[in-house]
């Protein structure tokens, strides 16, 4: 029996860089063209009130030094060439989560003659988070999703597309409230 | 002064070269002006110190009409006077207001990409908020502009 010994420290060192990567995806947040709105909610969802260092999740300024680059807003003709550029700066492996209806499709601004129309248009999108905007729950919803992706529990090379949200969360909550009070 | 007043002094102002003029709404005055006595009756209004100019917007008439009006609006308190400046869609031209108000550089960077008329002298012609690879001759606020014009162009 022979042993490989570069095969084994090579997969060790995967090991340990796969696991070092789920337990600090650091961030970089683009807007290419978001009215603001779903960049607030992003913003909220950095708040110690979400506390997504749980996570290991850190907002990073630069793109050499971020790991998941969180698009916002439909790309417009300017900023198209602006966005591939952060994204051709950031280390592979790299990944993209799009965050609310424009960024997934163009949205509002869809045909529009100053848009390309969603992030695929231009960059390879990994996660995709509808809403307009999407609630912070949705957006670590999807980088949460991207992760468990990562760590190897799905394996399917689809796009992770988070559920639409409820039209109307209050209502929505009050009628999970009914069903449980009339459960018990 | 009150919003009557103003109005009425530019009314004065104005009359030189005013060649229709209108009420829209009360407050409002809108005169047309003819291309080659815009600057005469800018700097009319300026030299008066009556208010300043707010904006510069465009209106097309559409390819029946084949006309352009060139919109200035100059606001002084709640009074609002636009000149109505009418160009043929083929040939529009408007001399520039920058010996005047040497602001107005952006305001004309955006009309000439928007619509597609031309500012003489006026001294920056650079594209303002279209991107830099946008085809010539495309002017997205005119009536007759369609997406099929970008196909292949500025990106996809």
């Amino acid at each position: 029996m022979t042993l490989n010994l570069d095969q084994t420290w090579q997969s060790v060192l995967d090991k340990l860089r796969s696991w070092a990567r789920i337990n600090s995806p650091w961030v970089i947040h683009f807007n290419s063209g978001s009215c603001n709105g779903c960049d607030i909610e992003i913003l909220a969802t950095l708040t110690p009130r979400y506390d997504v260092e749980r996570f290991g999740i850190k907002l990073e300024g630069s793109p050499r030094h971020a790991d998941v680059l969180i698009c916002t807003g439909p790309v417009t003709r300017q900023a198209r060439d602006r966005l591939v550029r952060i994204y051709e700066q950031m280390p592979e492996p790299k990944f993209v989560i799009a965050v609310g209806s424009c960024a997934l499709s163009g949205g509002a601004f869809r045909g529009c003659y100053n848009i390309m129309g969603g992030i695929d248009q231009v960059i390879p999108v990994d996660a995709y988070v509808p809403g307009c905007p999407p609630r912070p729950e949705a957006i670590i919803d999807g980088v949460v999703k991207l992760l468990a992706k990562l760590q190897g529990h799905d394996i399917s090379t689809e796009p992770i597309v988070i559920g639409e949200p409820v039209a109307d969360p209050v209502a929505a909550e009050a009628q999970e409230t009914e069903e449980e009070a009339s459960a018990t | 002064m009150s919003t009557e007043t103003c109005l009425q002094t530019a009314t004065e102002l104005l009359a030189t070269w005013t060649q229709e003029s209108a009420e829209p709404e009360p407050g409002r005055v809108d005169v047309v002006i003819a291309p080659e006595d815009l600057i005469a009756a800018a700097s009319a209004l300026m030299d008066a110190r009556w208010g300043y100019l707010t904006a510069i917007t465009g209106l097309d008439l559409g390819p029946d009409d084949g006309r352009l009006e060139v919109l200035y609006h100059f606001a002084c308190g709640a009074a609002i006077v636009t000149f109505r400046v009418r160009v043929p869609r083929e040939d529009a031209k408007v001399p520039s207001l920058v010996s005047v108000i040497p602001s107005v550089s952006f305001f004309e960077r955006e009309l000439m990409e928007m619509f597609g008329v031309v500012c003489e002298g006026t001294p920056n012609t650079d594209k303002l908020f279209l991107p830099e690879d946008w085809p010539d001759g495309v002017y997205p606020l005119r009536k007759d502009f369609s997406m099929e014009q970008l196909d292949g162009q500025a990106g996809e």
